[in-house]
């Protein structure tokens, strides 16, 4: 059985605080250290969700477009979110995932300005489910926590 | 660290101590935050026949950022409120220029034998955390109290009437210019913020910017014996370091106690006895919500220094990674109440 990076990024992460950080001189290289320590943590909650939360926001966001574009009275904005309610991710590479986020991402802020402007409030509460429940996911958990 | 910094510090202090000669001893650097570079040493000298040696503290800029307004201003807010009898280091010099240390910087004494709380510690600081937090909004009380025309402080940046609208452009403005990817939370923060505008500010006060835990020293006893970190000092409406520091990136994971410190009533009651100001709710909560877009600018900011390799200080990945989520969590929770 090999180990997993997460495992890896864990284990190196609890080294560098627990043996290495307690030989450096106190002060900036140790807080540098600890740092570090705590990057190599959340680097290793991201190889384990990385993909999914990536691929969970852009499917939250195409079915959020589906249902809403309907409604949307611009045409430019409205042809817009049904091309990419029917779009999809090109690989699950974090890369490929985020281009696609990206897009998706600069639509709900168009959509949800839209929403705004026309006192649409079930949209506007269809929309925030969406981006709390993006927001939720992306929280990273601190050491000890 | 190098003996040749050591050096070239003495002889540059030497005439701004008014001494023949200085002897810099045991500089090394220390954690600051990622916009200074933060380093203690000893100074050794001699004054009307005595020894001296004082504990001091250097604060440069970094080579990606060459900001004088910004250190003026830290260097002028340390000095007033300093003078004005408050926990704060005296400063001792101002240097602008590039030729004595390479980069701007500034000097000023070292407040010793003291902690500063991380905020990735659970519980810093313990049974005293009342004491402490007592302090922690008192102090920020009289922040907001203190006339800035008569502690010389009336031209820093910021405007009386409608402060929140400078604000507003000021975070705006630094999240068009650094953002890499769309921010949908804070776009729709920004939008509701100018859409639900604060009442009037009661009065204009200078405001700290970064009022929090992390930014104070406290000693074994519970003392606060310094409050640091003044470089986003300006003018404006007192309640926006009120809402900073009541920010839940700053409660040590516990919400029911802001900066980790006092229960939130309480910490709003001490601010308003100090200050003499009302910390009016409705003003409060939209402070509240600009605390943490205000956050969030800044750890994108922080997020672009990191990612374009311009600072590698892992406290801009940290601030560019964890904070912007968190930031990201606190507002999307409170939007979508306002919204519901």
């Amino acid at each position: 059985m090999k180990p997993e990076a997460d495992q890896i990024a864990q284990m190196s992460a609890g080294q560098i605080m627990a043996e290495i950080m307690p030989l450096l001189p106190a002060g900036y290289a140790q807080g540098h250290a600890m740092l570090l320590g705590v990057m190599l943590g959340f680097c290793a909650q991201e190889f384990e969700r990385g993909a999914e939360i990536r691929a969970a926001d852009n499917a939250g966001m195409r079915a959020l477009f589906a249902k809403l574009a309907p409604s949307v009275r611009d045409t430019a904005l409205k042809e817009k979110l049904v091309a990419a309610s029917s779009s999809h991710d090109a690989s699950l590479k974090i890369s490929d995932l985020n281009a696609a986020n990206y897009e998706l991402r600069a639509l709900i802020i168009a959509l949800q300005t839209d929403a705004e402007e026309r006192r649409d409030a079930p949209a506007q509460a269809a929309i925030w489910t969406v981006l709390k429940t993006s927001a939720a996911r992306r929280v990273l958990k601190l050491p000890g926590m | 660290m190098s003996d040749e910094l050591s050096a070239r510090l003495a002889r540059y202090l030497a005439p701004k101590l008014g001494v023949r000669s200085v002897e810099v001893t045991g500089l090394s650097r220390i954690p600051g935050g990622a916009s200074r570079e933060t380093y203690r040493f000893r100074a050794r000298y001699s004054c009307n026949g005595a020894e001296v040696q004082r504990g001091l503290i250097l604060r440069r800029d970094p080579t990606a950022s060459l900001i004088n307004t910004e250190r003026t201003t830290e260097f002028r807010a340390y000095r007033a409120f300093h003078k004005l009898g408050l926990p704060v280091p005296e400063v001792i010099a101002l240097e602008l220029g590039n030729e004595a240390l390479d980069r701007p910087f500034f000097i000023m004494e070292e407040i010793e034998n003291c902690a500063v709380a991380s905020i990735l510690a659970p519980d810093p600081y313990g049974a005293q955390a009342q004491k402490i937090g007592t302090q922690f909004f008192s102090i920020l009380g009289q922040i907001a109290k203190a006339e800035p025309d008569a502690i010389g402080l009336s031209d820093f940046d910021g405007v009386g009437e409608e402060s929140w609208k400078h604000e507003i452009a000021r975070w705006e403005r630094e999240i068009d210019e650094d953002e890499r990817e769309p921010q949908p939370i804070a776009r729709a923060a920004i939008r509701w913020l100018k859409r639900n505008p604060p009442p009037r500010a009661q009065k204009l006060s200078v405001v700290h910017g970064d009022y929090r835990t992390g930014n104070f020293l406290y000693d074994a006893d519970g003392n606060i014996r310094a409050i640091l970190d003044w470089e986003m000092a300006h003018l404006g409406d007192p309640l926006e370091d009120l809402g900073w520091a009541l920010d839940p990136l700053w409660s040590h994971h516990n919400p029911a106690r802001p900066a980790g410190l006092l229960p939130r009533e309480e910490a709003i009651a001490v601010w308003e006895k100090a200050s003499g100001l009302r910390a009016d709710p409705k003003a409060l909560h939209w402070w509240e919500i600009f605390a943490s877009l205000k956050g969030a600018a800044i750890w994108i900011s922080a997020g672009r220094e990191y990612v374009e390799a311009r600072n590698a200080d892992p406290v801009n990945a940290f601030s560019g990674w964890y904070c912007l989520a968190f930031h990201n969590n606190v507002l999307a929770e409170r939007l979508a109440a306002e919204a519901a």
